[in-house]
């Protein structure tokens, strides 16, 4: 019973450093630990109980085993003082000693040792003088009559290592003459004679004091100690009973005084039982106590592992699935129940289907375009990284064609969003429709993108943007509205055209951009060419944007001679860029460059206030012509530029001409119109440019009311070698003059076109033939020179 | 008988003039307890003083299972006979160095003799019953009694001068069960103390 009393000390000092990394574990170690704590307690207390039962059990049987002893011990006595009396009483024998007859009373001694089993004995006479011991034994024997008191027949002496019991019956004849005494000696084979009698199986042993006065047994079994002398001491006046703590175990024992000649005692008779004796009768009991805590502990863990384990289980389940869930997969748990883990259950699938959609929806905004649904950039770039990766591998092309639509901007503007909305959908489902077998996307804006990778033959590119085009042709039924678009197209096929999605893309747009360039409504592949112009392009855009901070602008005044005033009524500003490596850049190179970046506003600007400026310094009758983009027209504020320029410079609006060409009204005429009434209502000339190329619709002529055309070089270039140029040309003047509108004919390189023109009733020209563009000195010079030869002629 | 017992007791007188003055002397007897001792016998020898001689006869009747009297004081040389009174049969005896003798008494009123002839005492016992015990207290002194219930023993015409007190008693646990002490007795008498000491 000790060791599950340690076990149990040790228990709740190794728990709380356990880590359970499983709820089932600890639950099974709490109640197995509970279990232990209630097992202990019941444990202890059967031992206390079996402790108090045996300690009480031996206590009597102890007790009784000492009263018997001191009736066995009486009884040796009274057979011993018998043996004694017969031998006192002898009537012969008392005649012996009565007379002194020492060879007589040795004899008797003899025969009486044999016959009383008595190892000595001796007669004791009145003088003290002994006959039968001699030595030390025989001095003790001699002063026993004398020592004991009255009515005492034995005693216990010690001599040495031994003990004796001497036991005394008077020579009477008839008073006394003298003593038998008998010794015997208490040795073990005495002790082991006395245990025997005894109900239990006691241990008796004689101690004796030694040399210092403590108790000990002189064969050894007993060492000298404090608890011995307490017991023997305390036994004295009363039996007490008492534990030994022994080198051969635990024992109980009590003491009795064994009575000395003058009544202290020289020895001590000492009853042990040891404890493991006493208590060996309830060793089934104890066993039967552990084995059945040690059987029900084990029902208890096992039990506990079980009900944890259907409570831990379910949870273990829980936990997996929020783990799947974690890292992104759809995970149902089996709803085992209507308890609370059941619920749990229920509630976690319901959260995780949630959680699912929402993050379906949530994925699918992030890769789609809500306005078409088609995938947006970000899905497309990675569907592009993905099958551009695929075909590394397999080696199969990916084509990517990009395309958008031409002029969606004026359909938005003029028609509104929600039908420029409508628009890009039905465009999508075209797309869509048209191409099956590749990933549609919209890029954003009027962007749209297709891949091809599902192992497409040579001309399925191709063949898909004409097909797409061919869809086009006809104006497309929105909301019952009927637009017209044109689509261009620019077709990037890898991994010829580039080994990954950046650049596949990159490429298919400058094809794209080419097929604007190249007039829109049509496709392109992308050529390696289309790159290297890119680069180039890429650079003009930087150089431009340092030109115009480092004045690297000029313009050049080519003057248009007034053919009714014969002398020249303005010049045309022509812009100049003296780059710093490249030298003269040519207008034509980097004037789309700058509408496309939009720095053509700012650069419009600065011509604008520089022309103007110029001009001051001209008579007052020379005007100067100023060519505007388009894109500097889209702009609202242009009427306002105009003005602060006119202001800053101080120049009469009369002076300014404003160029522009009918590419303004491309984009949707009314603004187009209002602004040129604009300027109108300040005074500013408007003059279009180029007439007689592109469309040239007459209606713009309807629309407003220009004060000059200017017929393009072409028309004058063969005016005087084919008649039929020259009809248009007398056509065009002709109704510019019923319109009120001057005429202005470009490029006029000799003086029989001049003749030609002037016949034709054209106001001005303009051409190398006056003189190529100049600078604003040589303008000034030009003027002057002109006045002169007309006030000559 | 008496006459010259007189006549001795004269002439000792006149042979020694300086102790005839005869004296009482009374001796309280104690026991080793403290208490008045009975039966104890005080004997006082005088020196010079002629010893005590037979006379008369001399009983110890056996009656009633004891010895009677249980302390017989003989002088030396006295003839003591032990009369059996008792129907039962008795066997005296002593192993008493001043006699040894063995009775065989096996008769109502059977009558038999012993010489006491040395000084001393002797125990008797009976082999048949042994809580019989009896005395002879032989001495050769005439100054010997027995002390009374309260332990008193008195003489009178004690001649003055030194002397020998000797004390008997069988629970004097002394070689002879004696103890002696000697004594100056004025002429005046002494009144002295005894105690029987173990």
């Amino acid at each position: 019973m000790r060791l599950p009393l340690k076990l149990a000390l040790k228990l709740p000092l190794k728990v709380p450093r356990l880590r359970y990394h499983d709820l089932r574990s600890k639950l099974a170690a709490l109640y197995a630990g509970l279990f232990v704590f209630g097992f202990i307690a019941v444990a202890v207390v059967a031992q206390i109980v079996i402790d108090g039962q045996a300690q009480r059990s031996v206590t009597a049987d102890l007790l009784s085993s000492g009263t018997i002893y001191d009736r066995l011990w009486a009884m040796r006595e009274q057979s011993l003082v018998g043996s004694a009396d017969v031998l006192a009483h002898d009537f012969g024998f008392r005649s012996a000693v009565g007379s002194g007859d020492r060879a007589t009373i040795e004899s008797a001694l003899t025969s009486l040792k044999a016959r009383a089993n008595v190892p000595i004995a001796a007669v004791v006479g009145l003088d003290g003088r002994v006959v039968g011991a001699d030595g030390a034994l025989g001095a003790r024997i001699a002063a026993l009559p004398f020592a004991l008191a009255e009515g005492r027949r034995s005693a216990v002496i010690t001599l040495g290592p031994d003990t004796y019991r001497l036991v005394e019956s008077p020579v009477l004849a008839p008073t006394e003459i003298g003593w038998v005494v008998f010794a015997v000696r208490l040795d073990a084979a005495e002790m082991q004679a006395l245990s025997k009698l005894s109900a239990i199986p006691l241990v008796a042993d004689v101690v004796q004091r030694d040399a210092r006065g403590h108790w000990y047994a002189s064969d050894g079994s007993l060492a000298p100690g404090a608890a011995i002398d307490d017991l023997v001491a305390r036994s004295q006046s009363h039996r007490v009973l008492t534990t030994l703590n022994l080198p051969s175990g635990k024992a109980f024992a009590l003491a009795r005084p064994l009575e000395g000649p003058r009544g202290a005692p020289e020895a001590a008779l000492l009853l042990r039982y040891p404890t493991a004796l006493a208590l060996a009768p309830y060793r089934p009991i104890q066993f039967g106590i552990f084995a059945a805590g040690l059987m029900v502990l084990l029902l208890v863990v096992l039990g506990s592992l079980r009900l944890a384990g259907s409570i831990a289980r379910p949870i273990a389940a829980l936990q997996r699935a929020a783990q799947a869930l974690e890292e992104g997969t759809r995970t149902e748990v089996a709803a085992c129940g209507t308890d609370e883990i059941g619920q749990l259950a229920e509630s976690f699938n319901r959260m995780s289907a949630g959680i699912i959609d929402r993050e379906h929806r949530i994925a699918h905004l992030a890769f789609h375009d809500s306005l078409t649904d088609l995938p947006n950039r970000a899905f497309f770039r990675e569907s592009l990284d993905e099958k551009v990766l695929r075909q590394a591998r397999s080696g199969e092309p990916v084509g990517v064609l990009c395309l958008d639509l031409d002029g969606f901007k004026g359909i938005n503007d003029t028609m509104g969003h929600p039908v420029g909305d409508a628009l890009l959908r039905r465009v999508g489902q075209l797309l869509c429709a048209l191409a099956p077998d590749g990933l549609v996307a919209r890029l954003g804006g009027d962007e749209f993108a297709i891949i091809l990778a599902e192992g497409f033959d040579d001309d399925r590119p191709r063949a898909l943007a004409q097909a797409i085009l061919d869809a086009v042709i006809n104006p497309i039924n929105v909301d019952e509205h009927f637009i017209p678009i044109g689509v261009s197209l620019g077709i990037a096929i890898g991994p010829h055209d580039g080994h990954n999605a950046d650049q596949l893309l990159k490429n298919a747009d400058l094809a794209l951009y080419r097929a604007k360039q190249d007039g829109r409504g049509l496709f392109r592949f992308f050529e390696p060419s289309l790159d290297q112009a890119a680069r180039t392009r890429r650079q003009l855009e930087l150089d431009l944007r340092s030109a115009l901070r480092s004045g690297q602008f000029s313009l050049a005044y080519q003057p248009i001679y007034d053919l009714n005033a014969e002398r020249i009524g303005c010049f045309e500003a022509l812009l100049r860029w003296e780059h710093p490596t490249r030298g003269n850049v040519p207008p034509i190179e980097f004037i789309s460059v700058a509408e496309d970046t939009g720095m053509i506003i700012a650069i419009g600007e600065w011509v604008l206030h520089e022309a103007c400026r110029q001009a001051m310094s001209w008579p007052d009758h020379v005007r100067i012509a100023v060519n505007v983009s388009p894109l500097q027209f889209r702009n609202l504020s242009f009427a306002a530029v105009v003005m602060q320029a006119l202001a800053q410079s101080g120049l009469a609006p009369q002076r300014l001409e404003i160029e522009i060409t009918e590419s303004v009204f491309l984009d949707g005429e009314g603004p187009v119109v209002a602004l040129l009434h604009q300027l109108r209502a300040i005074g500013v000339r408007i003059a279009l440019d180029d007439f007689g190329t592109g469309y040239s619709s007459l209606s713009y002529l309807r629309s407003f009311p220009f004060d000059k055309l200017k017929i393009d070089k072409s028309f004058v270039d063969t005016v005087t070698s084919d008649t039929c140029t020259a009809a248009i040309i007398s056509s065009i003047v002709d109704l510019a003059k019923a319109l009120k509108m001057e005429t202005t004919a470009e490029g006029v390189e000799d003086s029989e076109q001049l003749d030609q023109l002037r016949g034709q009733g054209c106001s001005s020209i303009q051409g190398f033939l006056i003189s190529r563009p100049v600078g604003s000195v040589a303008a000034g010079r030009l003027v002057r020179l002109h006045e002169d030869r007309s006030a000559l002629a | 008988m008496r006459i010259p017992h007189i006549a001795a007791l004269a002439l000792a007188a006149a042979a020694w003039p300086t102790i005839c003055a005869a004296a009482p002397v009374s001796i309280q007897v104690s026991g080793a307890d403290g208490r008045p001792l009975a039966g104890a016998v005080v004997t006082l020898a005088v020196p010079g003083a002629p010893p005590a001689e037979p006379h008369g006869s001399y009983v110890m009747a056996q009656h009633d299972i004891a010895f009677e009297p249980r302390i017989l004081i003989v002088p030396v040389g006295a003839s003591v006979s032990f009369p059996n009174r008792d129907q039962v049969r008795h066997h005296v005896y002593s192993f008493s160095p001043a006699k040894k003798f063995e009775l065989k008494l096996y008769g109502f009123d059977v009558t038999k003799s012993v010489v006491f002839d040395k000084a001393g005492v002797a125990a008797l016992g009976c082999n048949i019953h042994d809580t019989m015990t009896g005395f002879v207290y032989v001495t050769a002194s005439a100054y010997a009694a027995i002390s009374d219930a309260s332990g008193r023993v008195s003489f009178s015409g004690v001649p003055a001068g030194r002397a020998t007190l000797t004390l008997w008693h069988p629970s004097i646990r002394a070689p002879g069960n004696t103890m002696s002490q000697t004594a100056a007795i004025p002429t005046a008498g002494l009144a002295t103390s005894m105690a029987a000491g173990r």
